[in-house]
C-alpha cells in the first residue's frame, strides 16, 4: 500500500472528486490482499487495482461511476465459483468484499484526507499506523498509530477504546483485515487498514545496474535513494526517477539516512572504497536486505576484511553476495531484475522459487 | 591487495591515523576523484602559523586512505608560512614506501590535494597583515 499516499497525490492535480475503492474483505484465493486500492476519477482516470486486473476490477469501476453518481458509499462483494472464474477470467477463485465510496479532494476540511495526511507523516518517520473505517457508516473514521495516539472518532468514546485496541494487535501482526466487533448490543463491522513505513531502496554506485534496479523499484512502488561520492555519476539525467540523489562520501551519508525493516539495501558501486565503510554503517541497522555487487570471492574477501575489522560475524551472513536470483541475468537490466526479486523474495520470506512448484 | 601494496599501505588502510573530524576545524576541505569516486576530507587546527591538528574522513581506495593517515601524521606541527609548503608531494609519496603506479598517483596525492587547497582557502580568508619594517 506504500502508493496510495502517491496515488493521492497524482489525482488531486487532476480529479475534483474521485471514488475510493478498498479491498476490505477476502476469502478463498485472491491476487491481492486487503487494503488494495483503486481510484476511478469523475473523468475517468483510473489509478490502482484491487485484483491484478480481469472482471473484478471491471465490475468495481462500474459500480464506482454509481458511487460518484450518486454520492453514497457501497460495498461492493463478489463471490465467484470456479466455474464462474473460468467464464469471467477471474482465474483465482475465491470471494472479495470492496467499499467503494466518493471522496472530494478539494475538500479541505476531509476527515480522510485529514487522516491518511496524519498517517503519512506517521509512516515517514519509519512508524507504523491504522485506519480505521466503520463499514456501515464509512464516514466514521479513526486513525490510530502504533504508540496507541487516536485521532478522529467513531462517534462513541467506548468503541474508539475497542477499536484501538484490535488496531494495535494488528499492527503487531502486520495486518489489515476486516473484524467484527460487539459493541453493547450491535454487532460491527470494522475495517483495519494497515500502514508501514515505506519500502525504501538504497543504492550505493550510481553504475549501470543501478539506473536500472532505480527504474525497476520505482515502478513496482519502491521509494529510491541513489547514493555516491561522484557527481559525474549521481546525475538526474542517468536517475531520472530517483526520489533522492545524495552525493558526498557515502559512508558519511549512510549513517545519516533512515533505515527500517522494510528498506533494500544494494552496494553496487563494485568497488571495495564504498562497499567496506559503508557494510559497516548499514550492518549495524535493521534492513530487510544488503545485497552487494560481485563475485563470491570478491564478496568473500571483503567479509572476511570486515570481520578482521571486528564486525560482528553473525551480522554479516546478513550480506547477499553474488546478490539477485539465479535467472541467467547476464546484462545490467537483468542483473537488476534478479536483485529486486531477490530482494522482495527476502523481504517477504518467500524462497523465490516458481510459483507452480509451491506446495 | 598486498602484492601491489607496502606494509606501510596496509597498516594505514586497515587502522587508519587519525581519522575522524575536529571539534572545530579551522580549515575543512574535501577533494573527490570523479570517475573512481575516492572522496577524502581534511579538517586542520591552526594555531599560530603551524598545524596543530589535522584528521581526515573519507570513503578512498587503499592508496588513497593510506596517504591521508599518513599525512595527517606528517603535518602535525608543519608551517603554513606563505613561502612554506606544508608538505611536498616527494615526501609523501616516499612515506608510503611504495612504487605508485602513474595511474595511482591521483589516489596518493588526493589527500594532499586537499591539505594544499584549504590552506590556500585559509590564507585568503585571513586579513592581510603589514609586515614591520
Amino acid at each position: 500500500m506504500d502508493e496510495v499516499f502517491d496515488q493521492l497525490e497524482t489525482l488531486k492535480k487532476m480529479e475534483r472528486r474521485v471514488a475510493m475503492a478498498t479491498l476490505v474483505a477476502t476469502r478463498g484465493t485472491s491476487p491481492k490482499k486487503e487494503g488494495a486500492k483503486m481510484w476511478v476519477g469523475e473523468r475517468g482516470r483510473i489509478l490502482g487495482s484491487v485484483t491484478i486486473g480481469g472482471c473484478v476490477d471491471a465490475r468495481v469501476i462500474e459500480v464506482a461511476e454509481e458511487v460518484l453518481a450518486s454520492l453514497k458509499p457501497r460495498i461492493l462483494s463478489i463471490d465467484m465459483g470456479e466455474e464462474d472464474a473460468w467464464e469471467t477470467g477471474f482465474t483465482c477463485a475465491g470471494t472479495v468484499e470492496v467499499l467503494i465510496e466518493p471522496l472530494d479532494l478539494t475538500d479541505t476540511e476531509s476527515n480522510l484526507l485529514s487522516l491518511y495526511g496524519a498517517v503519512r507523516a506517521e509512516v515517514e518517520n519509519g512508524k507504523r499506523a491504522t485506519v480505521v473505517t466503520l463499514l456501515e457508516r464509512p464516514s466514521s473514521r479513526i486513525a490510530v498509530f502504533e504508540d496507541g495516539q487516536v485521532i478522529g472518532t467513531l462517534g462513541d468514546g467506548a468503541l474508539d477504546e475497542q477499536a484501538q485496541a484490535m488496531a494495535l494487535e494488528l499492527i503487531g501482526k502486520r495486518v489489515s483485515r476486516t473484524v467484527r466487533l460487539t459493541h453493547g448490543s450491535s454487532v460491527l463491522d470494522l475495517f483495519f487498514e494497515l500502514y508501514g513505513p515505506p519500502r525504501t531502496l538504497i543504492v550505493f554506485g550510481a553504475g549501470p545496474v543501478s539506473m536500472h534496479l532505480v527504474n525497476l523499484a520505482r515502478e513496482a512502488g519502491l521509494r529510491t535513494v541513489v547514493v555516491d561520492g561522484r557527481p559525474r555519476f549521481a546525475t538526474r539525467e542517468r536517475f531520472p526517477h530517483a526520489d533522492e540523489l545524495l552525493i558526498g562520501i557515502p559512508s558519511e551519508i549512510a549513517r545519516t539516512l533512515n533505515y527500517t525493516p522494510s528498506t533494500f539495501v544494494v552496494l553496487a558501486a563494485h568497488d571495495y572504497k564504498y562497499d567496506i565503510p559503508v557494510l559497516k554503517v548499514v550492518l549495524q541497522t535493521r534492513t530487510a536486505y544488503i545485497g552487494m555487487l560481485g563475485s563470491r570471492r570478491r564478496g568473500q574477501a571483503i567479509l572476511k576484511f570486515l570481520k578482521e575489522s571486528g564486525v560482528d560475524p553473525l551480522s554479516l551472513d546478513r550480506v547477499r553476495v553474488p546478490m539477485g536470483l539465479d535467472i541467467g541475468a547476464e546484462s545490467a537490466a537483468e542483473i537488476a531484475l534478479a536483485v529486486l526479486a531477490e530482494a522482495m523474495a527476502v523481504k517477504t520470506s518467500r524462497p523465490g522459487t516458481p510459483l507452480r512448484e509451491r506446495k | 591487495m598486498s602484492a601491489l601494496y607496502s606494509e606501510v599501505i596496509l597498516d594505514h588502510f586497515r587502522h587508519p591515523r587519525n581519522f575522524g573530524s575536529l571539534p572545530s576545524p579551522d580549515v575543512t576541505c574535501e577533494e573527490v576523484n570523479p570517475l573512481c569516486g575516492d572522496r577524502i576530507r581534511i579538517e586542520l587546527a591552526i594555531r599560530g602559523n603551524c598545524v596543530e591538528a589535522a584528521r581526515f574522513y573519507g570513503d578512498g581506495c587503499a592508496i588513497s586512505i593510506a596517504a591521508a593517515s599518513l599525512l595527517t601524521e606528517l603535518i602535525a606541527g608543519a608551517s603554513i608560512e606563505p613561502n612554506d609548503e606544508v608538505i611536498s608531494s616527494q615526501e609523501l609519496l616516499s612515506s608510503l614506501e611504495s612504487s605508485i603506479k602513474p595511474s595511482r598517483m591521483k589516489c596518493a596525492l588526493l589527500p594532499l590535494e586537499a591539505v594544499r587547497s584549504g590552506i590556500k582557502s585559509y590564507k585568503q580568508s585571513m586579513p592581510e597583515t603589514t609586515e614591520p619594517r
